[in-house]
């Protein structure tokens, strides 16, 4: 099943597919993007406080590799949705059988791996966005509260989706590492947002 | 980290030249990535012939050895010999060959990105076993902050920042090193 490169679309592209019912980007796509702005604003911002601040350049080297992971997540997680809704119309319409419910489950558990991975990407862009928020240029400080908010909102929307999928159960080792990360992420954000206030 | 690996190129190639041969093994597993590297993601030849050059790039080092004016220009020399054959080798392989052979503005491309690789790979032997560690799980096996902290029981508010700094040593024994000029006679 071939999903699009969204990374090749135009931005009003992106969101004009985003808003066509039924169909990848969803949700998952939305939560990689959000997360991949959050640690594009840290790089900007760590990159021009690099007059002021020893660490600058090494942090900015880290939200760029947060950016460019989360950005490819977007399409992989769109990939990995089709997979599992393909998987489950099969299984409603050719019945149950041991090979089918095993090929179901292991499609839904690589549906709710993705937004791990974008959830955990998320606590990240958060954690950096608060330390570029502490010792950044004073003139960029609100980029990095944006940042630390976008990413936190990232971690939670994905966290969520690990949360309600079907493969996913209370107790599950995946759930709890993408609440802990929604935890993380939601707390970097506060202390962000709170230092402005 | 071996006392062999520690050594410089120049180094490598002077006990070499008086025929160590753990020197040659540590030189051999140096070069090995790159070389193949060079083969296969630069000029995309086939496995088989990914091989032959292989093993023709080591053989025509080890012989020839000696006609290397500047030691410390080992690389260079490496470089240039892979480049060399494996263009010999898409050549004999005729037209058959022709459709997958990269394009030119590719293959430069390629081959500077297989050289920042390289270069970086081989200045992150001078760092300290921690930096090592913490950019390869951050940077090559892409660990989150927090599986880096519980793995290394490190205080997950400060991976960043110990990141950043080892990033800042990276990055000043990079611009220490200086190209050295291909002075080879081959």
């Amino acid at each position: 099943m071939e999903t699009e490169d969204y990374l090749g679309l135009r931005l009003d592209d992106f969101l004009d597919r985003l808003s066509v019912g039924g169909q990848a980007p969803g949700g998952g796509s939305a939560a990689a993007l959000s997360v991949a702005f959050a640690a594009g604003l840290v790089a900007m911002v760590a990159r021009c406080s690099r007059g002021t601040w020893e660490d600058a350049t090494g942090v900015a080297a880290q939200g760029l590799a947060i950016k460019d992971r989360a950005a490819h997540l977007a399409r992989t997680d769109a990939a990995a949705w089709q997979e599992a809704t393909a998987a489950l119309h099969r299984a409603g319409s050719d019945g149950a059988g041991e090979r089918r419910d095993f090929e179901l489950e292991q499609k839904l558990k690589r549906a709710a791996e993705v937004p791990l991975e974008i959830a955990e990407l998320g606590a990240d862009a958060a954690a950096l966005a608060a330390l570029v928020g502490e010792y950044c240029d004073g003139a960029y400080r609100a980029d990095a509260a944006a940042a630390a908010a976008l990413a936190a909102g990232g971690a939670s929307a994905a966290a969520h989706l690990v949360e309600v999928n079907l493969a996913v159960r209370e107790g599950d080792e995946t759930l709890r590492r993408a609440r802990a990360s929604e935890q993380a992420a939601a707390e970097a954000a506060q202390r962000t947002l709170a230092s402005f206030r | 980290m071996s006392q062999l690996s520690a050594l410089s190129d120049a180094e490598l190639v002077q006990r070499c030249r008086a025929g160590s041969t753990d020197a040659w093994n540590e030189l051999v597993e140096r070069f090995s990535r790159y070389v193949y590297a060079v083969c296969t993601r630069g000029f995309r030849l086939s496995e088989d012939d990914a091989e032959d050059v292989f093993q023709e790039v080591f053989t025509r080092v080890f012989t020839h050895l000696d006609t290397l004016r500047n030691d410390a220009a080992l690389r260079p020399w490496i470089a240039q010999l892979t480049r060399r054959l494996c263009l010999d080798s898409i050549q004999k392989g005729g037209r058959e060959q022709a459709s997958a052979e990269p394009l030119a503005e590719d293959l430069a491309a390629d081959l500077e990105e297989i050289d920042e690789a390289f270069t970086v790979r081989e200045a992150m032997t001078s760092l300290s076993d921690a930096c090592k560690e913490i950019l390869d799980r951050f940077f090559a096996r892409d660990q989150s902050y927090r599986t880096i902290s519980e793995e290394l029981d490190i205080p997950s508010g400060t991976i960043a920042s110990r990141i950043a700094r080892c990033l800042s040593k990276l990055r000043i024994e990079l611009e220490g090193r200086s190209e050295p000029p291909d002075v080879s006679r081959k």
